[in-house]
């Protein structure tokens, strides 16, 4: 297979930056994951969508909008009425979900190339998300495993919560070093890692 | 200005795009009735107290949503999916035509 | 004497010396100090020159509502003016200047303009401007003739014009209380809230919490105030659920509890830290909010109450008991109310000698006359400031007997020797966040105050409760009740009985008698700021204005930076009295944001510069390390020449188009919008959507579509490929991919929910490479593995599977160019893998990389259309693709594309031009019969896209011209006096080139 070129290559710069002599308190890295595919199950369908998820990934989804969970590398969150992100750090899964979900369940949508996920982590965390979008990052609020829907200016983002203070945003790709680069600039006041 | 999208919960009005007059009715796609037509495409209520618009949740779930508001107070007293509701029973009365 | 530092006192640090400069001149002052603080303790009285007279001002408060005061402080190169000194913090090499003087603050040779009072009253420039009825001045002429000359003159300080190298940025916060204001009021809401268990967020817009607890002297449970205080901030900070913002102003009030603030991060600093910003904008949505923002002190309106040595008396208090500073030497008050008792006391307490206490009133309470006592002032019950004495400073005031119910002067008028004169006309409640909030104030007349309406009045979409002074309730004993009682209720608790912190405090009744105005000659200021004096109030009535709104128009009373914070009651009471209305009758302003200005930068925060978000093609990299020039499309970045050394862009469009048609070219086509349209009724969908057929469309090829507004106009046009029984590929206009894709989602969840589509912006997922050109089928060939792309496989308008160096392609052959040509796409990531393939196999048959310009050049030799026609204004048949619209079915604009005017024979329709003087032509110029360079007129259409053609040899361009094919082979003439191009054309079909397609179909 051909390698993947990641958008974010000339601006991503291993090591620590900005204010970090005090320590570093955010850590920013790119997950890579081979598959990124999008679910839509059709009105009254979303239960079998829900059950082929799990014969497909082994995740079993909570219930509820935005409910989700990930599990070492693979995720799964809700975004949408009826509408599931799926990820895993293996390639094809929307050749194993074509199978899964029938026509007559809903769609599968491959955005493995145009989607890339970046994870924010640390105890400032959320404090750095908190400058771009206008949702409640406090835990109670966004438990971990939850999917958010939200946009930064013109940059639309779907947020999972993989940890008490780790995220993982997926953003169109063609905007993705764009943002990358507000991220590591929001991150220097509290200093940051790439990893 | 927050609107709590049925799936998201209260956002702000930052993540939506107004998409216009909630209470028109679509005539039939067969449908020749020009006058229908033009009612739908042009007229809209402008009314002082509960309005309903309808709102996309562009920034967010990209649901369209139904919003009950009021253009005085703008207090917003129902939000609900656009997909399964239909527009309300039309309330266009002949003093609101231009 | 002048004003000095006393040896103790203050919440300065006098350890600490700190240097700055004021108008160029060294001075050091101490950590704690504000910039009129320390300019006070070193003597200085005079701080600018008045908005229109030039009169000498000096300090009036110590706050934010500071009118006079106003400075401009320098970072490098940044000039930032306008700041109240009273606001700016030193800090170690801070360069601050005064404003609106020349050639210096205390030689000011507009301040002759003192002189012609009587001209420059209010409405001057509206009277005098008008300008004469006939010649070369006349109307508004003569206006712009004077403006610079006047704007010069007038004015506040001077906008710098170096780009500005500070960081800004925007935070979003949510809490379940916000408390404004961190008074003995807000500290109690914020510390009652957060008890209860509630996420807090407390905001003021002073460096120090504690509001008047900082400077009041007051003991509060058994220890001095500000003892008290720093407990209450040590408990606050040690809790993880109340976030701290000193040195914030919540400046906006909006729908459903948003409240914007301004969060001063860094600017009392020499540097900021590594990544700090300057400003930070702070979005809070509070589920409810406590309104602990305190009250103003109200000047009193009397002849020179504008003299450098006239200040507020709580300022003067506040001087003294929080800065260690004394503003005079011999002091005397002038008063309405008691709460000038207590500052005559502190400053007595401070080492000043206090002269005389002026009071309107003439019957004292027995404690104020002990306070007076207390303070060594001869009381002057029944008496009244007429005068005040001195230059650059204070040198004396005058007073007369005065009777409050008759607002008369009797008796002679006697000179008293004072340095400083301290006034109080009573306290009006900061109200502003309420007004945002859309609470209609409520008069007071025990208070003379406007006070916010009861929470229960709140509007359905704010939430909001008060406290302390804010509500009128001016004593502390009461501020930390009601703030413990309000930070209760904003988390939906109820207040248990419990002992509240007891208060020792100087005794005073909160109602000041109802004098605002002394009347007697001289210039008695309203506005200090806009230079608006009680006269100009009266005149403005005189001259018919009744309605507030229009009198502070008018006058411009309260509309300059301080937004009328110390003028608001006094102008109205000024004009109650003239209309001879009972002030709540004549109504009060409502309050709009900011509550103070807000810096532009922390607005537009990060989205500026580098950091404004920008899209960037899976192939960027390559164009721009391969000598593309860029050029933003939207937010996208497009190669627009890939020049080479020594050619202009018009050279390299030349050289790339001709080089395509020649032999091939390459462009990144990735921008595109792509939408992925899925679904069993994906079909039947489509056939809605477009003008045209797509049910029919077998699985395996593409069909350009025509989409159409519910209007009846033309909306978007684009390929859109069947890959699958329910499976197809959308693509639209690069500039049009967001609206078509909400346009599809509209329909889906509101017109058609029932339905069985989605739809998926897929752009992100896939690089696009067109290769077109008589040479792009052989390249293809010898790079493509998987399928074959003979006429046979792939022919017009299918679509093939394969390889291209082991990434995984679909080939779609479709032609922009007008050239036999194919669309490759594949995986983003793979993108430039791809392209470099293509690259590489194009080597041997002189394969050209291309960009916008030429692309749009052949797009105008084939007389295809694009946004620049598809304006929004034409209709298919405008653009000659009435055959694209199906009369087997309604689709979106069906009912509407007939009606008269969309069909009517005057319209302008898509046509050819040919320059015939054979020089380029020009975008948007106008299309003429008749030429008349002098007198351009009759135009018949205009430009839409102009370019030179390589394969034509001429000057070329499309445009909507009336009457359109009517036209072709007439002559007309662009007319564009704008950019002076004038000429003959040649009206012919928009099909420049190849009009039978005989190259594309090969």
């Amino acid at each position: 297979m051909v390698e993947r070129l990641s958008p974010l290559e000339p601006e991503f710069h291993v090591g620590s930056h900005g204010n970090f002599e005090h320590g570093v308190e955010i850590l920013l890295t790119e997950t890579r994951p081979g598959s990124i595919v999008q679910l839509a199950a059709w009105p009254g369908e979303e239960k079998k969508l829900i059950a082929a998820i799990r014969a497909v990934t082994g995740l079993a989804l909570p219930d509820g909008a935005g409910g989700g969970l990930s599990e070492g590398v693979k995720a799964v969150f809700g975004f949408a009425p009826g509408k599931f992100t799926v990820s895993d750090e293996a390639e094809g899964l929307a050749h194993a979900f074509a199978k899964a979900v029938t026509p007559a369940i809903g769609t599968v949508t491959d955005l493995s190339h145009g989607r890339t996920a970046i994870r924010i982590a640390g105890p400032k965390a959320e404090w750095v998300l908190a400058k771009f979008f206008a949702i409640d990052f406090a835990l109670p609020a966004f438990p971990v495993g939850a999917g958010r829907s939200t946009v930064h200016h013109d940059v639309f983002a779907q947020i999972q919560r993989t940890g008490t203070d780790q995220f993982d945003i997926y953003v169109f790709r063609s905007f993705a070093r764009s943002f990358w680069k507000a991220l590591c600039h929001a991150s220097e006041e509290v200093g940051y890692e790439v990893q | 200005m927050l609107i709590t999208c049925p799936y998201c919960g209260p956002r702000d009005v930052i993540e939506f795009t107004y998409q216009g007059d909630g209470n028109r009715e679509r005539p039939d796609p067969a449908s020749q009735n020009f006058e229908a037509w033009n009612a739908y495409v042009y007229d809209r209520l402008n009314p002082a107290g509960d309005h309903n618009e309808l709102w996309q949740h562009s920034g967010g779930c990209r649901a369209h949503l139904r919003v009950v508001r009021n253009t005085l107070t703008h207090e917003i007293s129902s939000v609900a999916f656009a997909r399964g509701n239909h527009a309300p029973a039309a309330r266009r009365k002949s003093e609101d035509k231009p | 004497m002048s004003p000095r530092r006393t040896d103790t006192g203050g919440r300065i640090d006098r350890l600490k010396t700190i240097r700055f400069t004021f108008d160029g001149v060294a001075y050091t002052g101490h950590a704690g100090d504000t910039l009129a603080s320390a300019l006070l303790a070193k003597g200085v009285t005079l701080f600018g020159r008045s908005f229109k007279y030039h009169r000498p001002r000096g300090l009036l408060t110590a706050g934010v509502e500071e009118p006079n005061a106003l400075v401009t402080v320098l970072k490098g190169e940044v000039r930032e003016p306008n700041l109240p000194a009273t606001m700016v913090e030193i800090h170690d090499g801070l360069v601050a200047v005064s404003q609106n003087r020349f050639p210096s603050l205390a030689w000011d040779v507009n301040a002759i303009n003192q002189l012609g009072g009587k001209v420059l009253s209010a409405g001057f420039y509206y009277k005098t401007f008008m300008g004469p009825v006939v010649g070369p001045l006349k109307g508004t002429r003569f206006w712009m003739f004077c403006e610079h000359f006047i704007r010069r003159a007038a004015g506040l300080g001077r906008a710098g014009s170096a780009k500005d190298p500070a960081r800004y940025e925007r935070m979003n916060a949510f809490c379940d209380v916000l408390v404004v204001g961190s008074g003995p009021a807000g500290l109690m809401a914020a510390k009652a809230a957060a008890d209860q268990g509630a996420r807090v967020i407390l905001a003021d817009l002073e460096p120090r919490f504690g509001g008047s607890a900082n400077w009041s002297g007051e003991i509060i449970d058994g220890a001095p105030a500000t003892e008290w205080t720093r407990r209450i901030v040590t408990q606050l900070e040690a809790r993880d659920n109340v976030r701290l913002l000193p040195r914030t102003t919540v400046w906006g009030y909006y729908d459903n509890n948003t409240l914007a603030a301004l969060e001063r991060v860094s600017d009392h600093k020499e540097q900021p830290a590594k990544g700090e910003p300057r400003h930070r904008y702070w979005a809070i949505r509070a589920r409810s909010v406590v309104i602990a923002a305190g009250a103003f002190e109200r000047p009193l309106v009397f002849p020179g109450n504008d003299r450098p040595g006239v200040m507020l008396a709580h300022a003067a208090e506040r001087y003294a008991n929080e800065f260690g500073v004394l503003p005079g030497e011999r002091i005397a008050l002038f008063t309405n109310n008691d709460s000038a008792y207590r500052a005559a006391v502190a400053l007595k307490k401070a080492g000043a000698a206090v002269v005389a206490i002026a009071d309107v009133r003439s019957d004292l309470s027995a404690e104020m006359r002990k306070l007076a006592a207390e303070a060594e002032a001869e009381v002057l019950a029944g008496y009244a400031v007429v005068a005040t004495e001195g230059g650059k400073a204070l040198s004396g005031i005058k007073v007369q007997r005065f009777d409050m119910v008759t607002g008369t002067l009797s008796g002679d008028a006697r000179s008293i020797h004072a340095d400083c004169l301290l006034m109080s006309g009573g306290w009006s409640p900061t109200i502003h966040l309420a007004s945002q909030a859309g609470a209609k104030a409520e008069w007071s007349a025990a208070r003379q105050a406007f006070l916010p309406p009861s929470p229960t009045l709140n509007s359905p979409v704010q939430h909001w409760i008060g406290a302390g002074a804010f509500t009128g309730s001016f004593s502390t004993a009461e501020a930390i009740a009601e703030g413990r009682a309000g930070g209760i209720a904003a988390t939906g608790g109820t207040a248990a009985p419990t002992t509240t912190p007891t208060v020792q405090a100087v005794p005073g009744n909160p109602d000041p008698a109802p004098v605002f105005e002394i009347r007697a000659k001289g210039k008695s200021f309203v506005d200090f700021q806009h230079d608006v004096t009680s006269e100009d109030v009266r005149l403005a009535h005189r001259e018919g204005f009744v309605s507030v709104e229009h009198l502070k128009r008018y006058t411009t009373l309260g509309m300059a930076t301080d937004q009328g914070k110390s003028s608001n009651v006094p102008g109205l009471s000024i004009m109650a009295e003239a209309l001879g209305k009972p002030i709540p009758e004549v109504g009060t302003t409502r309050f709009r944001p900011p509550f103070a200005p807000v810096s532009i930068g922390s607005l537009a925060a990060e989205r500026f510069g580098d950091l404004k978000p920008e899209r960037l093609t899976p192939m960027h990299d390559w164009h721009t390390t391969n000598g593309a020039t860029m050029y933003s499309a939207g937010l996208w970045y497009r190669p627009m020449i890939y020049g080479h050394a020594g050619e202009t862009v018009e050279q390299a469009y030349v050289r790339e188009a001709r080089a395509t048609r020649e032999s091939a070219g390459i462009v990144d086509v990735s921008t595109l919008g792509k939408i992925a349209v899925q679904g069993p009724d994906a079909a039947a969908f489509l056939d809605r959507v477009y003008t045209n057929m797509f049910s029919t469309l077998a699985v395996g090829k593409a069909r350009y579509g025509l989409m159409l507004r519910e209007d009846g106009f033309a909306f978007d046009d684009g390929t859109t490929w069947r890959l699958g029984e329910q499976d197809f590929l959308m693509t639209t206009t690069t500039a049009n991919a967001g609206k078509v894709m909400q346009h599809l989602e509209y329909f889906l969840d509101v017109i058609w929910p029932e339905l069985k589509v989605h739809v998926t912006s897929v752009t992100d997922e896939w690089a696009g490479a067109a290769i077109g050109g008589p040479k792009a089928r052989e390249i293809l060939a010898s790079c493509v593995t998987g399928t074959a792309v003979d006429n046979a496989t792939l022919p017009f308008m299918g679509i093939v599977h394969g390889e291209i160096a082991g990434a995984p392609v679909m080939i779609c052959r479709l032609s922009f160019s007008g050239e036999m040509a194919f669309e490759v796409y594949s995986g983003a990531g793979h993108g430039t893998h791809v392209w470099e393939a293509l690259i590489e196999a194009g080597k041997p048959f002189g394969l050209v990389t291309y960009g916008l310009e030429a692309l749009g050049t052949m797009r105008i030799e084939k007389g295809h259309v694009t946004g620049a026609e598809i304006d929004g204004r034409t209709t298919a048949r405008d653009l000659h693709l009435d055959w694209m619209l199906s009369k087997k079915k309604p689709f979106i604009g069906s009912a509407m594309m007939d009606r008269e005017g969309l069909v009517a024979s005057d319209r302008l329709e898509l046509v050819g031009l040919i320059a015939l003087d054979n020089q380029p032509l020009s975008g948007g110029a106008h299309i003429v019969e008749e030429l008349e360079e002098a007198n351009p007129h009759g135009s018949i259409g205009h430009i839409t896209a102009c370019c030179y053609s390589p394969a034509l040899g001429k000057h070329i361009a499309l445009a909507l011209v009336e009457g359109g094919k009517a036209r072709h082979g007439s002559r007309a003439h662009v007319s564009d006096p704008l950019r002076n191009r004038f000429g003959p054309v040649e009206i012919v079909s928009n099909h420049f080139y190849d009009p039978e397609g005989t190259r594309m179909h090969g």
